[in-house]
């Protein structure tokens, strides 16, 4: 946007990076492919028409009879091949995802790298069989019918799946296609700008292990909101999963057909808890860098990136010197795990953000309730310290607020008004109040609470938002004998 | 960058600056008018006087600018004056002095794209408003004539006195107007019978007419077909008001249709350009420079605007794009240097505007531009 060619200093073009996997037979659209000018990724994408996308979901339909035979361990067996080549340092899959991955996503080249280590880890064939595992009592009940308590029955995939998914956090796209191959559904993945290339690489690798299982694949990107390519898929998909702000999926919602199956992973906001316990030193340092460590991974773009971190009162560390502890700690990791590229919409915001939050400081500098902000400067780590009401502020790289808490029972009621939003609460300290306190939370939306390392990389069989990943895809089948 | 707990300010230096001596001379600065230019020299010498005021009657301010280690006796551009972000005043009244004996408070409708609180302007002497908005407007929409018919679809001020247009338009029609029918109500419905008449009677007698509105009005009036052909030599003042992206530039659609509808040139449409945390404002030249290059915005020269890089904040090139920041003396009794989110380049000293700056697309599940901050 501030720069006349758009694309970043020194880029070359040998760099442009085809944003399209496609199954065979479906063939390219007739009008030449597209660069995108703006923003950090220089990405070459298919003018797509809806013709075009109208046969390349012919071609998938078309590999689902193929797909239907193969065992659903062949599938985690080929899939999870893919997701171990992301994994190995010596493999050149690798080293094509991180050279073109801090492009594409804007993250630095070391978050780069812990991205592709947290996401991939799920993406191999232990990881998938767990899946399986967790999701049905019997995983082979995705190959027939199977007999459990006296009911026989079969879980059937989508015939067609319609993934739209947002480009936050790399990575996700992948975790998304995975979910309904593994279910033998033959799989149109549009991914978000800035979470292309995975989805891309994983798709092209799966080509050369099992090209019967690519060719129910196609990954195909276009600028969002393009209605009439997204009608087309909307209507010929079996099931819709569409990953985004409420906005963007509300407008996915509102075309799906009534009788489709649709899956909304909608706008997700994440906290953190610190109760006393953790705040006793040298506890509380580490704590601190657990907690900063939490919001840092994906620049906190995840819906399960904490923007809210909750302090008790009482322990030995205040929650204002907590504060204090998760600056020290952003800093410190702004060395390891280096800031990305915020793009100009959010750099503004941050700005906006620091001076006003500056001047409230300053409006009562030195009462015991006043406002505290730190800073990185360049470097977007952003701390807030107040007594204000709940509402978060906007990801900005890393920014939270920190608010001090009288007793985390009292967490529950304070998180009220974020009910439809709540997804992690990332905790530490709780003792042997986490349990109590965790149910309440998840009375009141909180759908994961978990130690704030384990906070970024959820588990393949995750309940993702409080739902099952796989379950919300099958349809089943029950075989009733005389 | 990192705030020091307990710090106590130190007290505001006893040598007070006198506001009114200050306004007296920021009013004869004005009063001369749009054409004479301002040296850097001058400009500045009254920038540094106006921050040096702000500072010892804004405590707020003052210790927000001793963290940047800025204080008058250490800064000597008007540059190093510490900008403030538009969204603080959604937070505080940042005015120099009691802020109870201000003369009006100005409320900010729709300039957000964000919820929360509205933003509002202390203004401790509107004489100081006045002088600042009227050479302008009569610069760029009366060039040519003393007095004008007003036709207005923005409402009176007496219908919306927190709103800074309505007053700003309110003051130009006591000295411009030769007669003005406020045609909308508080809320923007329009009073069809009242615009009718008053068209008709301009129509009858040839009387030019100002019409005046914001684009949402100007859309509205379209769409319910109130509006007709207007007498030769009158003028129409669009400014920015779309209902959340306020002050989104009028697309050349909008002024297509009107023009076709009023029959008044499309180059006798003046953009204004402004926002209520700024006391001045900025227009397009059409009327009072028709001979020049149409495209964007002139300020007026008690102002000074910058293109700043969005990450760095660093002054850009002439001509590049970045998000902008006024200086504008007129903001005297609050704070003059204003960081805004409004994308723009400046060049040979004119605001090209692009609108607000805003995300190639919405990034996901953790919306970015979710509201920022609390409510107080």
């Amino acid at each position: 946007m501030f720069q006349s060619d758009g694309r970043p200093h020194g880029y070359a073009m040998s760099h442009v990076f085809d944003a399209w996997v496609l199954p065979p037979g479906a063939g390219l659209p007739n009008a030449p492919s597209l660069s995108l000018q703006s923003g950090a990724t220089p990405m070459r994408y298919l003018d797509a028409d809806p013709d075009w996308l109208g046969r390349v979901l012919d071609a998938l339909v078309d590999s689902r009879a193929g797909l239907a035979d193969r065992r659903a361990s062949d599938l985690c067996a080929a899939l999870g091949s893919v997701g171990e080549r992301l994994l190995d340092p010596h493999d050149t899959l690798r080293m094509k995802a991180l050279e073109y991955l801090p492009a594409d996503s804007g993250l630095s080249t070391e978050m780069a790298s812990v991205v592709l280590d947290g996401m991939a880890r799920d993406w191999t064939e232990d990881r998938l069989r767990s899946l399986l595992d967790a999701e049905f009592a019997d995983a082979s009940c995705l190959d027939g019918f199977v007999e459990h308590r006296g009911r026989t029955s079969m879980a059937m995939g989508p015939g067609l799946s319609f993934q739209v998914v947002a480009g936050s956090v790399p990575g996700v796209g992948v975790s998304a296609l995975i979910r309904s191959l593994l279910l033998k559904s033959p799989t149109l993945l549009k991914p978000g700008r800035g979470d292309s290339v995975l989805p891309v690489l994983f798709a092209s690798a799966l080509h050369e292990v099992d090209p019967g299982i690519a060719a129910a694949l196609a990954v195909v990107y276009w600028p969002g909101g393009s209605e009439a390519l997204e009608n087309v898929a909307l209507r010929r998909a079996d099931a819709i999963v569409a990953y985004g702000g409420d906005e963007t999926v509300a407008a996915l919602r509102g075309r799906a057909p009534v009788t489709t199956r649709f899956v909304a992973y909608h706008h997700r906001t994440s906290v953190g808890v610190v109760g006393v316990e953790a705040l006793e030193q040298p506890h509380a340092t580490a704590s601190a860098a657990s907690v900063a460590s939490a919001v840092a991974v994906f620049d906190q773009r995840g819906c399960v990136s904490p923007r809210l971190v909750f302090v008790e009162q009482g322990g030995t560390v205040s929650p204002r010197a907590f504060a204090s502890l998760l600056a020290q700690s952003f800093a410190d990791l702004e060395s390891e795990l280096p800031s990305g590229v915020l793009d100009p919409a959010e750099a503004s915001a941050l700005h906006q953000l620091r001076g006003t939050v500056e001047l409230i400081a300053a409006s009562d500098a030195g009462s015991e309730s006043g406002a505290q902000i730190h800073h990185g400067g360049d470097a977007s780590w952003t701390v807030i310290f107040d007594h204000g009401p709940t509402d978060p502020v906007g990801c900005l790289g890393r920014t939270v607020r920190v608010i001090p808490l009288m007793d985390v029972e009292k967490l529950p009621e304070l998180l009220g008004r974020l009910g439809a939003h709540l997804q992690t609460v990332g905790a530490a300290g709780l003792g042997d109040r986490a349990k109590k306190l965790a149910s309440s939370l998840g009375r009141a939306g909180v759908s994961r609470v978990v130690p704030f390392n384990q906070v970024p990389f959820p588990p393949p069989w995750w309940h993702h938002d409080g739902r099952s990943p796989l379950g919300d895809l099958v349809h089943w089948i029950d075989l009733e004998s005389a | 960058m990192t705030l020091s707990e307990g710090a106590i300010p130190k007290k505001a230096r006893t040598a007070s600056v006198d506001f009114d001596a200050l306004a007296t001379d920021l009013v004869k600065n004005f009063s001369a008018g749009i054409e004479l230019p301002r040296s850097d020299a001058e400009f500045c010498a009254l920038a540094l006087r106006v921050f040096e005021y702000q500072f010892v009657h804004n405590s707020t301010y003052q210790r927000y600018s001793e963290r940047r280690g800025v204080t008058p006796l250490t800064v000597s551009a008007w540059r190093d004056v510490p900008l403030v972000p538009t969204g603080a005043f959604r937070h505080l009244d940042l005015v120099a002095g009691e802020a109870d004996s201000v003369e009006a408070v100005f409320h900010t409708s729709g300039t957000s794209t964000r919820c929360g609180p509205p933003g509002r302007h202390l203004i401790p002497r509107l004489s100081l408003y006045r002088a600042s908005l009227l050479p302008p407007f009569k610069a760029h929409l009366l060039p040519d004539t003393d007095e004008l018919r007003f036709i207005s679809l923005i409402p009176s001020p007496t219908e919306l006195p927190r709103s800074s247009l309505s007053h700003m338009v309110g003051v130009a029609a006591e000295v411009f107007a030769s007669d003005v029918h406020w045609a909308v109500d508080g809320t923007g419905v329009i009073d069809r019978e009242l615009l009718a008449a008053a068209l008709h009677a301009s129509s009858a007698e040839s009387r030019p007419v100002l019409l005046l509105g914001t684009a949402f009005a100007f859309v509205h009036a379209l769409e319910q077909d109130v509006l007709g052909p207007l007498p030769p030599g009158s003028r129409i003042m669009e400014t920015g008001g779309f209902k959340g992206r306020s002050r989104e530039v009028a697309s050349v659609e909008l002024y297509g249709a009107l023009s076709g509808t009023t029959t008044v040139p499309i180059d006798h449409i003046v953009n204004e350009y402004g926002m209520t945390e700024l006391q001045s404002q900025l227009y397009t030249t059409v009327l009072s420079e028709p001979t020049l290059e149409p495209g964007g915005h002139v300020f007026p020269p008690w102002m000074r605007v910058r293109a700043l890089d969005p990450s760095t904040l660093e002054e850009l090139e002439e001509g590049a794009e970045g998000l902008l920041a006024f200086f504008d003396l007129a903001n005297a009794g609050s704070v003059c240097h204003v960081l805004t989110e409004d994308v723009g380049s400046v060049r040979r000293g004119r605001v090209h505007l692009k609108g607000r700056v805003v995300g190639a697309e919405p990034r996901g599940c953790s919306r970015a531009m979710d509201d920022l901050m609390a409510t107080r």
